[in-house]
């Protein structure tokens, strides 16, 4: 229904046009405002892309810790919030220290959660650590390499 | 009126007759008013002033540094951050001459401080990338390490410094992070789980020194290849000898030099050997670790806080809105730091 093109391209386009010709008629001291606006751009356009699948598998990740322990995170129906809530207070509280495996699950839902959060916030600092692609196939982060 | 003067503009006469009187002048005649870049919590103002009389009698180059209009809760007053900022000087660590603090709200309609105006620049990235430094840098972090070490030289008790808490010690910083994230909105099990770490690693007590708490690239100035001061004491206080290392060593100060480990300027030995030398201390690697990870805990909370100041107290600022999000790049390097086999693993 909606016309094209899409509102990320136009994103895209936006963001192309910011940084490549408006920002070198800056005056250097509001160049970084604009990087900074370029910043945001990109960002909203992966989490626009990846939409709440991530957020989604995290969630089920943490039911699925929560079963093998023999509980549930939360009645049915509950939100990611509580999900999150409820684990962090059991690592607040070392509830899966005394389980080697346990514990190695746990600090596998952390890693996966800071990495999906990484790969829309900022996919550059991944790479730069050597986890990930700056790339990330995703079609902002390819348009420039200035951002943060 | 210029962007410049909005904010101080209409207080110039009320602060050149501040001047006068402080300074013992005949007249002040502020002859230029700007608002500097930098300070997201505090707002500093160069102010140049032609003085007649008295002792800072000829032409001026001063800074004026009071409160931006939303603040963090953590961070000293102003006329607290003077008192420490003299102590500092005192103690000669290498800071803008402290000139005069103003408490009388009926001046600028908020506390401030008057300090020398001191050349160089203390942005991060190009003390970190530019080429023209790159001999130099790990002189500068050695220097870093002797400031340092003068100002552990300040020690509790002092009658100058009586507002400052006693130190909280790392387990009280943790029951502060604590308190914090309990009233936060998101949960954060990444924070969760460090801070555990932490709680459960407390290293052996020394005794407490003035620490900096902001002791880090982007907070010194370099002119050409000199340090030339070291800036922005609003976080002081009284805490642990190896707070300031793990802070200045935190990955979230490097400006696009991961790899040099010392503020993004040089390798750490450089920056521990300043110190050793001129505290007469040597450094314990695991102590110095516990305190990076105290650090990066530390720069997410107040990274959140910063957006907070958007969030729940109203700042119309991106720049401040958009850095709570620097908190996830705080938690990799924790996961990094603390579960180093997990890149592998899991990423």
């Amino acid at each position: 229904m909606r016309d094209l093109p899409r509102s990320l391209e136009l994103l895209a386009l936006a963001r192309e046009l910011l940084l490549d010709e408006l920002v070198p008629l800056l005056p250097p001291d509001r160049r970084r405002d604009a990087h900074l606006i370029a910043t945001v751009m990109a960002i909203t356009s992966r989490e626009a892309s990846a939409r709440e699948g991530w957020q989604q598998e995290i969630v089920e990740l943490v039911g699925e810790f929560y079963e093998t322990l023999g509980s549930f995170p939360s009645a049915p129906g509950d939100e990611e919030r509580d999900c999150l809530t409820r684990f962090a207070a059991d690592l607040r509280n070392g509830a899966f220290e005394t389980s080697p495996s346990r514990a190695a699950a746990a600090r596998a839902i952390l890693w996966r959660l800071t990495i999906e959060k990484l790969r829309e916030g900022n996919p550059h600092f991944l790479a730069a650590n050597g986890v990930g692609d700056a790339n990330d196939n995703r079609p902002i982060v390819a348009a420039s390499e200035r951002e943060q | 009126m210029p962007r410049s003067e909005a904010g101080l503009g209409d207080r110039q006469f009320a602060l050149a007759e501040f001047l006068k009187e402080a300074s013992g002048a005949d007249a002040v005649e502020i002859t230029r008013l700007e608002l500097l870049n930098g300070g997201a919590i505090q707002e500093n103002w160069g102010v140049d002033v032609s003085v007649d009389g008295g002792r800072l009698a000829g032409q001026q180059r001063l800074v004026l540094r009071t409160d931006a209009a939303t603040g963090v809760p953590s961070s000293l007053g102003r006329i607290e951050e003077f008192a420490v900022l003299e102590a500092a000087f005192a103690a000669g660590v290498t800071v803008p001459e402290p000139l005069f603090a103003g408490a009388d709200k009926a001046v600028l309609g908020k506390p401030f401080f008057v300090m020398r105006r001191i050349a160089g620049s203390a942005a991060g990235r190009p003390i970190t990338l530019d080429p023209a430094l790159e001999a130099t840098r790990p002189a500068i972090a050695e220097r870093l390490g002797r400031e340092l070490g003068r100002l552990q030289t300040i020690r509790p008790p002092r009658d100058d410094l009586t507002f400052l808490s006693p130190d909280p010690g790392p387990a009280g910083q943790i029951a502060e992070f604590r308190a914090y994230l309990d009233g936060h909105s998101n949960p954060r099990p990444v924070l969760e789980w460090a801070l555990r770490w932490a709680e459960t690693h407390l290293p052996e007590p020394l005794p407490s020194v003035l620490c900096h708490r902001d002791f880090r690239t982007g907070n010194y100035l370099v002119d050409g290849t000199r340090l030339t001061a070291i800036l922005d004491w609003e976080f002081a206080g009284w805490g642990d000898p190896d707070e300031d290392i793990g802070w200045l060593c935190c990955k979230g100060w490097r400006f696009g030099r991961l790899d040099r480990e010392a503020g993004g300027i040089a390798k750490r030995a450089h920056f521990y050997r300043g110190y050793e030398e001129e505290s007469g201390r040597r450094l314990d690697p695991d102590r110095v670790r516990f305190w990076e990870i105290i650090a990066n805990i530390r720069w997410a909370v107040i990274a959140m806080q910063q957006s907070d100041r958007y969030l729940i107290g109203g700042a119309r600022s991106l720049s401040t809105a958009i850095t709570g999000r620097r908190a996830t790049e705080c938690e990799l390097e924790l996961l990094m730091l603390l579960d180093p086999d997990g890149v592998v693993a899991y990423a």
